[in-house]
């Protein structure tokens, strides 16, 4: 396919939302637990509370961040022309994830990090 | 792509290669020459075609970026190759790979089959579609309006934008830069009669709503038009049809007549 | 046209969703269980902020699914059965959704559901 910065754009926007709507049926089926009960709904949770699978949540989390501050960027691209600054705005999206994603992430991966010791 | 001149010195040239009666599949050749100052793409080619290699088969024309014939993809970019200086798109060890357009089927070596891409015009109604009232003397347009259509109206249909969309990449059914941007330059020609009927037929499923703001199109057009905006454009205006129809009836009204302004200005007011 | 308009405006009010959701149940510290969903969900406003933000979450879910795969050339004269098949597992998500949400009720409490 046709390399730049657009396509980079494009394809994560897309995979992240592949991941999510993937994510979203795993979602619904734990919270959906509910129906069973309080003990049913706790023992599903928990298999959540492994390091490995708290380590895929930062991955899950910088996943949510970037397609929606990529999805901002396509509003902002609708409503005002952004000819000038497309690869601006491109970067600010991407780097403002990624910084979120540190921040939200270290509290999470100090979690994992503390159930492996 | 390096700011370090070549001239006088060997380069290599890779250039896909298919003859569908001989090749599988396409294939690179490399082509090695002395670099003259002020060689263009395309003089590179015609020096290959004429001194190594006579089957080397390539569309061109006017060589000064009119003509859009000459539009192949450079380094994994689409441009002209008549307006770029060889020097331009070598890499630190002189070397430059030059591709037919992608997304379309090669015929032989460069030259790709555009039927899509001509098709795909057509299919805006890419003509005037006049008032039934025509004036006796001329359409008096503003200069907004007439600036409006600059842009859109620079376009040599070279195809670089379309070959440069992945959104065609993925399904040729899509209308494409190009076309939607000639559809722009209609519904905005305050002459059209038709912007209702213009503005339904590309707000269909493979119309403006299929566009990705992918920009590749604006970055690789050598006339730097701007078919995004040019497609945000007629978002905006699918949406709101009806209205933009009857504002465009009313501003046919005065269009035949001349301006107040106008008047003023011919009695020297 | 339509589908692009809501896609639009979902993303927008998921944008404030999500932020809420973000900062009402992952923020706070402290492990996350039944009876700490509980005590927020036991609140009638906090169930229908949860099924508006399931509503939008599902639409623009199945609809981007929709705009992904319809873009794809294959899968363009398919797409009445795909649309179909979208909005039926759509259906069934919000019923779910619904259901499960207002089961969260506290068990001191015998009121019905309805």
């Amino acid at each position: 396919m046709y390399k730049s910065t657009g396509f980079i754009s494009f394809f994560l926007r897309r995979f992240t939302g592949l991941v999510l709507v993937l994510y979203l049926g795993v979602h619904m089926w734990v919270i959906g637990a509910a129906t069973k009960g309080a003990e049913t709904f706790n023992a599903r949770l928990e298999v959540f509370e492994s390091p490995v699978l708290k380590i895929l949540e930062i991955l899950l989390l910088a996943a949510v961040l970037y397609h929606g501050f990529d999805g901002i960027r396509l509003i902002i691209v609708h409503y005002f022309d952004v000819t000038d600054y497309r690869k601006s705005l491109f970067y600010a999206a991407f780097a403002t994830s990624a910084l979120l994603t540190i921040v939200g992430g270290i509290p999470l991966l100090l979690y994992a990090l503390e159930m492996l010791s | 792509m390096v700011n370090r001149s070549f001239e006088g010195q060997s380069v290599t040239v890779r250039i896909q290669r298919f003859n569908p009666e001989v090749d599988k599949k396409p294939h690179l050749d490399e082509f090695i020459l002395t670099l003259e100052p002020g060689t263009t793409i395309l003089d590179t080619l015609r020096e290959i075609k004429n001194e190594q290699d006579g089957s080397l088969t390539y569309r061109r024309s006017c060589r000064h970026a009119i003509c859009g014939s000459c539009a192949m993809n450079i380094n994994g970019k689409n441009m002209l190759a008549c307006n770029q200086p060889l020097n331009d798109h070598l890499d630190r060890k002189g070397r430059i790979t030059i591709r037919p357009l992608p997304y379309q089927p090669i015929i032989k070596d460069l030259v790709v089959d555009r039927s899509a891409f001509w098709e795909q015009y057509q299919r805006v109604k890419p003509w005037l579609i006049p008032p039934e009232d025509i004036p006796e003397k001329e359409f008096c347009m503003s200069p907004e309006e007439v600036e409006a259509l600059k842009n859109a109206e620079k376009c040599i249909m070279c195809g670089a934008c379309y070959a440069s969309c992945q959104v065609i990449g993925l399904n040729k059914r899509y209308i494409g830069p190009h076309a939607l941007l000639k559809a722009f330059q209609r519904v905005l020609d305050p002459r059209d009669s038709a912007p209702g009927e213009r503005l339904a037929d590309v707000a269909g499923d493979d119309g403006v709503f299929r566009c990705h703001s992918i920009f590749n199109c604006i970055d690789a057009c050598p006339k730097e038009l701007n078919p995004t905006q040019a497609i945000e454009t007629l978002r905006k205006l699918a949406q709101k049809r009806q209205a933009f129809e009857a504002q465009r009836r009313e501003r046919q009204k005065s269009l035949i007549e001349p301006t107040p302004t106008r008047t003023a200005e011919r009695s020297g007011v | 046209m339509r589908i692009f308009i809501i896609q639009r405006i979902s993303a927008i009010a998921l944008v404030v969703f999500l932020s809420l959701h973000m900062i009402v149940v992952h923020y706070p510290p402290g492990h996350l269980d039944f009876s700490r969903v509980l005590e927020r969900l036991a609140d009638p406003l906090w169930k229908a902020i949860d099924i508006a933000f399931l509503a939008a979450v599902l639409f623009h879910a199945l609809a981007g699914t929709y705009a992904v795969l319809t873009d794809i050339e294959r899968v363009t004269p398919l797409k009445r059965i795909l649309a179909g098949i979208l909005v039926v597992l759509g259906i069934i998500g919000v019923a779910y959704g619904t259901f499960t949400i207002l089961s969260f009720q506290p068990p001191a409490s015998l009121s019905a559901v309805h």
